[in-house]
């Protein structure tokens, strides 16, 4: 008698917990896919963290379709095009879950929105700026981040003008987006080099995940160069730079937008990071939107400092363009709409990065790009 | 002519880096026949137990020693931690796969890399560390028409004394003698007298030892260090260890300096991009026609 | 026989024709009841048992050091990705190309240097798996597309059948891995494959006896060669795009780590070691940066507790038992 009312009590416990959850609304469910393991992971988990805050932000002012919370759906992927397919399945097969924020690399990214773009779900790249993956007829796909092409010509209309540059050298890594921007370049100085303005006297790649470049930099200062372009990753840009004032190299050094932030300064050092210039689309901390301050302050109140690179902070739009257009069409489930959407109502939404627009191919829209330069201080300031 | 000389000085530097991590890999290899994968996890180790006792306590180790003091103490005690990291690793992933054969070690080998790469990911975090920079004391030298460094110099000296006094210890003490001995002929050896469970003790201490030295030294030269650091390099050991002769501990460093040399050669004259492809084709043509390895010894095999 | 009493060996080999029975009807049954994402995972599942297999007659059977097979895997998939999307050549059609180019290519690379002594095999091996990378990587002659390898990759069509979705292809590779299983088993019975085990248990006196030693070595790596091209084209078609990052010494690494773990020339065993190495990542996958650890730990533990592997292959029961039947004399 007594288990029997124990168990009827605890079978009403349980259906009153269930009603009481029940009444609450079921949260917006957004995937995101990022390296949090694997030669990336520093890239994938500072992902996690900004589309998390993005999230919070979110849900403090309210939430979206009448109070509902944003959540997100974190899938790694490792770096790995097959992890990253997999995850991409997993993803794409959950009903509940609207939109993808993925990827970071553009070979991780190509194999997980083929699988996208089959199940009809919007997918979002933060970290991928390979030219060929707009240039596929998808409708699926858009990224918050540019393109390599535009940052190639940004860097050939503006770069060697300013230096006075007559022999460029162009070096990279043979990664996708080290390479894919170097040929862009390359391809971008083409009308100079042929109407005889300029000359690249040197374009090889070195190995990441190497340590010692004496090597090619003493072959490279054979050449003579007089403005060095470098389209790879910060480790090996601070390695570069150290070595190659060691041995006498003494033109100006300009990095692609991966090259150069806090950790490159950090590893080579003040001396030696001092006078560095990029090609970079504005820095969080230069943006002036108030989206950028308050998601930076926040950013920072949790984990301590501002991202070290700019594609967390894509990634973070990413999450707050999906919210915002879920919010415009009405419907959490409808990928096709809110692909639609996306594409051809979505211009100049306030965004931390800026105002967010897609071009027809789902490129972001207008991204502006500055010549940064590291100052006396270590700060990585424009340069004017 | 002088570039090349320059660049000579270059394919040495990181060649005695490669000598230096090969050592220990062709003692492993020489008695047990196993492929100690984890050798060049023992090296990224040594580095970053180097990284941590130099940055603690905002430099702690070299205001309170000065700058050679702090080295030399950071570099003793990673060189210790590592030297109880090899014993703890053979006792616990191989010595009990012995019996089992080689193909079993290797795997073991494998997984024990996976561990402790994946460990130093997690302690120390993704992201790449950096050996402080004002502690290094470095200084340009254009003598001659050379484009070096003091760093340079010093460490390509260190790196070849280092290499000096292990050949002067594999070839001419007690210990050496019963290294190779037990490379040579593992029962003949035990029948003479040496203790092999002693041998084995002297390979897993001094090799993890000369690898975190090693490692203190590259993280000076190049002061950047990440955990996937020893994946390459345990590669490029093991190749040297293979050109120079399974076996043959000397060998094994002079691989390491001509792989150096072979990695400069390839960079400077062929393309940058390709070196590693020239690096394999040459080593791949070497073994062809000398298929024991330039410095190895045709040893008969009993049926 | 009196009664009800069945000779042990019909008995035995009742017995395997229902095993075989109840696997092949889970085979099937499974992508209804499964979503595509454990579909997907079984479709990786099959291509790492296809990749366990192909090294299993190389270093299972003939015990040859192979640290670079993840080269032909490599050849294989570029082999379909190039000739499909610059020439439209269909899929399905390009199984056997890429088998024979993966073949052939195996041919050419390690007739020079078949003759060297296991360990020193095993380091030409890895360089050959990595030239095979590298090379991808610098896109020799525009062919390779480089490090973002080659995209837009068909799906494969059986006449109007269309098999991109997540059944069709695991209905693919499966049915590839069965025929792949079925001729193994074979190869394992013939005389090649009994010349392959004595080479492996004692080369000099393979020799002696008369076996021509580099010709069955050759013959091991080409055919190992070759099966691993045809799991390279299936992975291409699978993900539609082939990239450098996915052919790395570390593949190579697992897939030696699937034959160990599983048991050297054991069919049953490297599918099992294939499951392990596979479905393990995403068993774990909550674990994050724990689990490449707990991963390191179970290789070792496997090693120590198992190093024959975890169906390690029977020697001397089976065969003799043919023999037996051959003879036509029933056992007890």
């Amino acid at each position: 008698m007594k288990r029997t009312v124990a168990l009827a009590g605890a079978l009403l416990l349980v259906c009153a917990l269930a009603a009481f959850a029940a009444d609450t609304k079921p949260p917006v469910l957004i995937g995101l896919q990022a390296p949090i393991t694997g030669p990336w992971a520093y890239e994938g988990q500072m992902a996690r963290q900004a589309t998390q805050i993005a999230a919070d932000l979110i849900n403090q002012k309210g939430g979206i379709l009448g109070g509902r919370q944003v959540q997100i759906v974190l899938e790694d992927d490792a770096g790995q095009p097959q992890t990253s397919a997999l995850a991409a399945t997993k993803i794409g097969g959950q009903k509940n879950i609207v939109a993808a924020v993925s990827t970071y690399g553009s070979s991780v990214t190509e194999p997980a929105s083929n699988i996208y773009e089959k199940r009809r779900m919007v997918n979002i790249a933060y970290g991928a700026t390979a030219v060929r993956l707009t240039e596929r007829g998808s409708k699926y796909f858009f990224r918050t981040c540019s393109r390599d092409d535009s940052q190639a010509e940004f860097f050939a209309k503006a770069v060697p003008l300013k230096f006075g540059a007559k022999r460029i050298a162009i070096m990279h890594d043979n990664t996708a987006f080290g390479k894919g921007l170097a040929e862009n370049t390359r391809d971008a100085l083409k009308g100079m080099v042929d109407s005889g303005k300029l000359q690249i006297v040197y374009y090889d790649a070195i190995t990441p995940g190497e340590k010692d470049f004496h090597v090619p930099l003493t072959k490279m200062r054979e050449t003579k160069p007089d403005l060095w372009y470098y389209t790879g990753y910060y480790a090996e840009a601070a390695l570069l730079v150290t070595q190659a004032r060691e041995i006498g190299i003494t033109c100006p050094f300009v990095g692609g937008n991966a090259a150069i932030n806090a950790e490159f300064v950090k590893i080579a050092g003040l001396p030696v990071a001092k006078g560095c210039f990029m090609t970079n689309e504005p820095l969080p901390a230069d943006l002036p939107t108030p989206e950028a301050r308050e998601f930076l302050k926040a950013y920072k109140d949790k984990f301590g400092d501002i991202p070290s690179s700019p594609w967390p902070v894509y990634a973070a739009d990413a999450v707050n363009i999906i919210a915002y257009a879920v919010d415009k069409t009405g419907s959490p489930t409808d990928g096709t709409a809110l692909a639609e959407y996306l594409r051809s109502k979505v211009n100049g939404v306030p965004g931390i990065t800026g105002k967010i627009g897609f071009t027809d191919k789902g490129d972001r829209e207008g991204v502006p790009l500055f010549l940064y330069v590291v100052d006396d201080q270590g700060n990585i300031v424009i340069s004017r | 002519m002088r570039v090349f000389f320059e660049q000579l000085i270059n394919g040495l530097t990181i060649g005695s880096f490669y000598g230096l991590i090969a050592l220990g890999y062709s003692m492993v290899y020489g008695v047990l026949k196993l492929i100690n994968f984890a050798h060049g996890d023992f090296f990224a180790l040594g580095s970053y137990l180097g990284y941590t006792m130099l940055v603690f306590g905002s430099g702690f180790l070299t205001t309170h020693l000065g700058l050679w003091g702090g080295l030399a103490v950071a570099v003793i005690v990673a060189a210790l931690c590592l030297a109880l990291v090899g014993v703890v690793v053979e006792r616990v992933a191989y010595r009990p796969i012995y019996p089992a054969g080689r193909l079993p070690a290797v795997v073991s080998a494998l997984g024990a890399s996976i561990i402790l790469q994946n460990l130093i990911m997690i302690i120390w975090g993704p992201r790449y560390q950096a050996y402080p920079a004002q502690l290094i004391p470095n200084f340009p030298i254009h003598a001659g028409g050379l484009n070096l460094t003091g760093l340079q110099l010093l460490i390509l000296c260190v790196s070849f004394a280092l290499m000096a006094v292990l050949y002067f210890v594999i070839q001419k003490t007690t210990w050496g003698a019963a290294v190779r001995a037990t490379a040579l002929d593992r029962d003949t050896a035990a029948l003479m007298g040496i203790n092999f469970k002693k041998v084995i003790r002297f390979i897993f201490t001094l090799g993890p030892a000369l690898g975190a030295l090693t490692g203190v030294m590259v993280g000076m030269y190049y002061r950047q260090i990440s955990f996937t650091m020893g994946w390459n390099y345990g590669l490029k050991a093991f190749t040297a260890t293979i050109l120079g002769g399974i076996g043959n501990l000397p060998g094994a460093m002079f691989g390491g300096l001509i792989l150096g040399v072979l990695e400069m050669l390839g960079s400077a004259y062929v393309s940058t991009a390709w070196k590693d492809v020239f690096v394999f084709l040459i080593l791949i043509l070497v073994l062809i026609f000398r298929p024991n390895g330039l410095f190895g010894e045709k040893i008969a095999e009993k049926v | 026989m009196p009664g009800h009493c069945v000779p042990p060996h019909l008995a035995a080999s009742r017995q395997k024709a229902a095993g075989l029975l109840l696997v092949f009807a889970a085979l099937v049954v499974f992508p209804f009841f499964a979503g595509d994402y454990l579909v997907d995972v079984a479709f990786f599942f099959g291509i790492y048992v296809l990749l366990g297999l192909s090294l299993n007659i190389v270093l299972g059977e003939v015990g040859l050091y192979d640290l670079g097979h993840a080269g032909f895997y490599a050849i294989g998939a570029y082999t379909t990705a190039v000739l499909n999307t610059r020439f439209g050549i269909p899929v399905l059609v390009l199984l056997p190309v890429s088998a024979l180019a993966a073949g052939l290519f195996a041919f050419l690379v390690t007739s020079p240097i078949i003759h060297l002594r296991g360990d020193y095999l095993c380091i030409v091996t890895i360089g050959m798996g990595e030239i095979v990378r590298l090379a991808l990587i610098n896109n020799p002659l525009g062919l390779t597309g480089g490090p973002n390898g080659v995209y837009g990759i068909d799906s494969p069509t059986l006449g109007f059948l269309r098999l991109d979705s997540s059944a069709g292809s695991y209905a693919l590779i499966w049915v590839v891995v069965g025929l792949a299983v079925f001729a193994l088993f074979r190869l394992q019975r013939s005389r090649i494959g009994r010349a392959w085990n004595c080479i492996r248990e004692d080369e000099i006196a393979a020799q002696a006896t008369g076996i021509n030693v580099r010709a069955y070595k050759l013959l091991a790596f080409v055919l190992g060669a070759a099966l691993a091209g045809v799991a390279g084209n299936l992975y291409a078609v699978k993900l539609m795009v082939v990239s450098p990052e996915s052919f790395t010494f570390w593949e190579s690494c697992l897939m030696f780590s699937i034959v160990l773990i599983g048991g050297m020339g054991s069919v049953p065993g490297v599918i099992i070691g294939a499951a392990a190495i596979s479905l393990f990542p995403e068993i774990f996958r909550s674990f994050a940066s724990y689990r490449l650890v707990v991963f390191g730990v179970v290789m070792i533990l496997m090693m120590m507790f198992r190093p024959g592997g975890v169906w390690p292959r029977r020697r001397g029961g089976t065969e003799s038992r043919d023999l037996l039947l051959r003879l036509g004399r029933p056992r007890g």
